[in-house]
């Protein structure tokens, strides 16, 4: 079925471009290398405030994310029906994280606030293990 | 709504795929999206219980060897090589995927062969820095790290850093094999008789996204 | 287009014999007992095979409430002959609290995966999907087929689980840790608990086959004319349940992945803080979080109550609309709101946690998600209730059961508002009004929707009928008897009753529920005893039902009755008819009805 539908209709199947894919690849890379300078600068000088950082890193992965559904998995090219049908769902991810994140968050502050213990705990260095420098 | 259907709803109208998209392709997608919140899940764990940790290891300062070289001075050197392997055999397979649009059987088998080596690749450094990991005394339920405030850690950095890259490795694995047999069917021809190279595309996207997911699990283990 | 590259759609789906080409029917086909019964990827054989697991299951799950019935209605009563069969899980003829918490457990798991879920979008998606679509056959009847077989796998994993010398799992069919994920804990957190997670990965597995192959064929496979808006409810129904299964099972699986973890590999996702009493020594877990899994439990765990009910409604739409000989009411507003359940199903998860030591206030977003199911609901309820409003109702037992449906689904969505309510939920969580709420909206109503569907299709699947007359004692014996036996539960639970207790005489403020507790006991076998008889009923009706001779007996306007009293793997002889209307063309033009495949007439007036 599939075959002949393809061919008949009518919505001609735009053919991969060799130049777009290295395109891609080149923007996959030069955002997995900014991120990662950004990550050394930050270990060696405390560059930037970490939060700022994560931000960052958050947004340069969506963007990798976007890059590679898009082109790479080509979904950029297909209909607007079938773009949507998949992006949709994929919204549930939003609640998934903030309900997840917000209740980790939660039980992090009701054990600090009730188990002094825990919290004393987190609070003292530990002392050096073997095998670590 | 019983009169001929408009001209706009001509592709939701039945008799065809509304999407213009074959069967298999349609069910490899929606498989990809369930697969997503299987790494999702995996993924928002790891969040919640690290947002529910007063402290938590500083991935800077666990992940800095590399091979042969041995202590680098820049840490995260050996696990960018890994992203840019991936990422590199994710070209290769697109590569590969226009070569079959072109039904040019050549091209699909070269780029199939690199996007295999690549994987192969891939999974060699995860072996290698599990075993370093392990040498070092990580292991699930063993974390010889501390805390980025020098606090004693939980076990929990070492479970989820090793069921995730864990269950990801599985999935590279399995695409390998996936892509091995790929080869093997267009070695024989079995597409070129077919007319078109429709499997190609579909193992592609299965590989897409295991290179997708490591995308989210760089970020969420090695950088944030 | 030929209609072998209809049904194989593609050429990589292999399927061993050629059926469909032939002109004769059944009858010729080059089938061997194997291909045809045991191994076969023809969805309607699928689909009697998923019922009849499922119905094999539904009699165990059911023979498990009547033995922990049987507790709680005679606590101080001893009953030899559970010694005899149960040996040491019954000592003296009273069953041990081991076996009690591993029967609730059981019952709890194998009603809601196993029957509601596995059984019942099993049938009906697999039956009803390709043949009111229009098509041939599923999108890939060789993963279809996979589906059942790891449908099958479960099953046969979680049933030997049950003769396991320790028990199967008995921490609630919820499986939380710390039970589930210390081994030592109990009985039922030994190799029991293993099974069960090996089983729920396999049923996860053949979930999401079948999932994806309902929603490819539903999206792909429609038959010219088929639009979406010409869909029946039922493939509306059909397909919104698929969407949900293929979004929640998987985190369900990446949460028993983490417990097996937790459970063999030193690991503490779900651990923290454990204090064995016995060796007076803190375990080494540290970190974890038992609410973590309950998010994930939950996360598939609500979605997975709408898994059972939305097949059911649809359903029972389709059935009332056919029976009402009027078309459904609202039809638009019936797919919006399945879309609106749909979507707030996948949403509202946390409020089965209320009292877990969740954030109070992230409680109160879940309370408010909660509470908007209520709309929709009602939407779906006042279009059935106006459906049947000046019809010309036709009581089969189908119909009967879609009726009894919709009661049951009011009396238990009534109390879900109370339960979906945090602050309220404080003192009805975990009590008997909570067992009472989800018996009743999504245990015997999702059990009317199938039968009310079983009924209704039987003539379609075996070419015969049922038998009416035990279908009558049926429907008015599990209606009066469903709701004397969970109507007192509220009761019990309002007055604070908790439960997963197998004997309350040790409270004084429970000690007055006694007689109470025997009577739901009593109803509870009979109400049993009768679905076995819906059981022989089925098979009977199979070798020696009533003959269907005429091809749309219900005068029903659904693609399935253009089809042969006894369709072959293929399900049309010749070509695949057109649909030229909706599906509810009931009483248009002074016409009892009229079928889809029909093109409109030039005088015809408009509507839908």
């Amino acid at each position: 079925m599939s075959e002949v539908q393809i061919d008949a209709a009518g919505h001609a199947e735009p053919s991969f471009s060799t130049k777009l894919i290295w395109r891609t690849f080149w923007v996959l890379l030069i955002i997995t290398v900014i991120e990662l300078a950004l990550a050394i600068i930050y270990y060696e000088t405390h560059f930037l405030p970490k939060h700022f950082l994560n931000g960052l890193f958050i947004v340069g992965t969506l963007a990798k994310a976007f890059f590679i559904i898009a082109e790479f998995m080509h979904l950029k090219h297909e209909l607007k029906a079938m773009v949507m049908t998949l992006v949709f769902p994929s919204l549930l991810f939003i609640w998934f994280v903030i309900a997840f994140l917000w209740d980790g968050n939660s039980y992090r502050d009701l054990r600090n606030r009730y188990d002094s213990h825990h919290l004393e705990q987190s609070k003292t260095p530990a002392a050096k293990k073997p095998g670590m420098e | 709504m019983s009169q001929a259907v408009q001209a706009g709803q001509k592709l939701w109208g039945g008799g065809k795929s509304p999407y213009n998209v074959e069967y298999g392709k349609l069910m490899m997608w929606f498989f990809l999206m369930s697969d997503a919140f299987t790494f999702g899940a995996f993924l928002i764990s790891y969040g919640s219980i690290r947002f529910a940790s007063n402290s938590w290891p500083d991935p800077n300062h666990v992940f800095k060897t590399f091979p042969i070289v041995g202590e680098m001075r820049v840490p995260l050197a050996f696990v960018s090589l890994m992203t840019f392997i991936l990422i590199m055999s994710s070209v290769t397979m697109v590569l590969a995927v226009a070569a079959g649009h072109n039904n040019d059987r050549k091209g699909v088998m070269k780029w199939m062969v690199w996007t295999i080596l690549g994987g192969l690749a891939f999974l060699s450094c995860q072996a290698w820095e599990w075993t370093h990991l392990y040498a070092e005394g990580a292991w699930w339920g063993r974390n010889p790290f501390m805390n980025i405030d020098g606090t004693q850690s939980s076990t929990n950095f070492t479970n989820f850093f090793f069921t995730i890259t864990g269950f990801h490795g599985f999935h590279v694995f399995s695409g390998v094999i996936i892509n091995i047999i790929m080869l093997i069917m267009t070695w024989k021809g079995t597409f070129e008789r077919r007319g078109h190279y429709l499997m190609i595309e579909k193992a592609g996207l299965y590989w897409h996204f295991v290179d997708l997911v490591w995308v989210f699990v760089f970020t969420c283990f090695y950088l944030l | 287009m030929s209609s072998d590259t209809i049904l194989h759609g593609h050429s990589d789906v292999v399927t061993s014999h050629d059926v469909h080409l032939d002109e004769h029917g059944a009858h010729h086909h080059k089938e061997t007992f194997i291909t045809k019964y045991i191994f076969s990827q023809d969805h309607k054989m699928i689909s009697k095979q998923f019922l009849i697991t499922g119905m094999i299951w539904a009699i165990i799950g059911g023979l498990m409430s009547v033995i922990f019935r049987l507790q709680l209605g005679y606590p101080d009563t001893t009953f030899p002959i559970l010694e005899d069969i149960f040996g040491k899980w019954a000592p003296g003829g009273k069953i041990s609290p081991d076996f009690y918490y591993a029967l609730v457990t059981m019952h709890g798991t194998i009603m809601v995966f196993f029957v509601l879920t596995g059984g019942l979008s099993g049938t009906f998606a697999n039956f009803l999907v390709p043949l009111q679509i229009g098509a041939r056959d599923m999108a890939a009847p060789f993963l279809n087929m996979l589906s059942y077989w790891a449908f099958f796998t479960a099953s046969i994993i979680m049933i030997s689980s049950l003769f396991l010398t320790a028990g199967p799992a008995s921490g609630g069919w919820t499986v939380y840790p710390p039970l589930s994920a210390l081994g030592d804990a109990t009985d039922g957190s030994k190799a029991g608990m293993d099974f069960w997670i090996v089983a729920m990965v396999f049923f996860v597995v053949s979930s999401l086959l079948g999932g994806l192959n309902y929603i490819t064929t539903i999206l792909n496979m429609r038959t010219k004319g088929m639009s979406m808006v010409r869909m029946p409810l039922t493939i509306w129904a059909l397909l919104f349940t698929a969407i949900l299964g293929v979004l929640s099972f998987p985190v369900l699986l990446s949460g028993l992945i983490l417990l097996l973890f937790d459970r063999h590999a030193g690991t503490s996702f779900y651990l923290s803080d454990i204090f064995i009493a016995s060796t007076q020594k803190a375990l080494p877990n540290e970190g974890g979080s038992a609410i973590l899994f309950q998010h994930l439990f939950w996360f598939l765990g609500h979605p997975e109550v709408y898994i059972i009910i939305l097949p059911t409604m649809g359903l029972v739409s389709e059935v009332m609309a056919v029976n009402s000989r009027k078309p459904i009411f609202g039809y638009r507003a019936m797919v919006g709101s399945l879309f609106a359940i749909c979507i707030l199903s996948l949403l509202v998860w946390a409020h089965h946690m209320f009292v877990t030591g969740m954030n109070p206030f992230l409680g109160s977003v879940f309370t408010l998600l909660t509470l908007l199911i209520a709309v929709p609901s009602a939407i779906k309820v006042f279009n059935w209730l106006t459906t049947l409003w000046k019809g010309n109702l036709r009581f089969t037992p189908g119909m009967l059961f879609s009726i009894g449906f919709v009661s049951m689904f009011i009396s238990g969505g009534l109390t879900g508002i109370f339960l979906g309510n945090s602050t309220l939920d404080i003192h009805l969580h975990d009590t008997y009004f909570n067992i009472a709420h989800f018996h009743l909206v999504m245990g015997v109503a999702a059990f009317f929707g199938m039968f009310a569907g079983v009924y209704h299709w039987f003539p379609k699947m075996y070419g015969r009928y049922m038998n009416n007359t035990m279908g009558y004692i049926h429907f008015w014996v599990t209606m009066i008897g469903a709701y004397l036996i969970f109507w007192p539960m509220h009761y019990e639970g309002l007055a604070g009753m908790p439960r997963r207790y197998m004997d309350y005489s040790n409270w004084v403020s429970f000690r007055q529920f006694e007689d109470l507790n025997r009577f739901i006991s009593t109803v509870a076998i009979v109400v049993f005893a009768v679905q076995l008889m819906f059981v022989f009923n089925f098979f009977y009706s199979i070798f020696k039902g009533r003959r269907v001779t005429t091809q749309n007996p219900w005068g029903a306007t659904t693609l399935e009755w253009t089809t042969p009293i006894r369709p072959g793997h293929g399900n049309w002889v010749s070509e695949i008819p057109e649909v030229h209307r909706w599906a509810y063309d009931y009483g248009k033009d002074g016409r009892e009805f009229i079928s889809q495949a029909e093109p409109v007439g030039s005088n015809e007036s408009s509507g839908h």
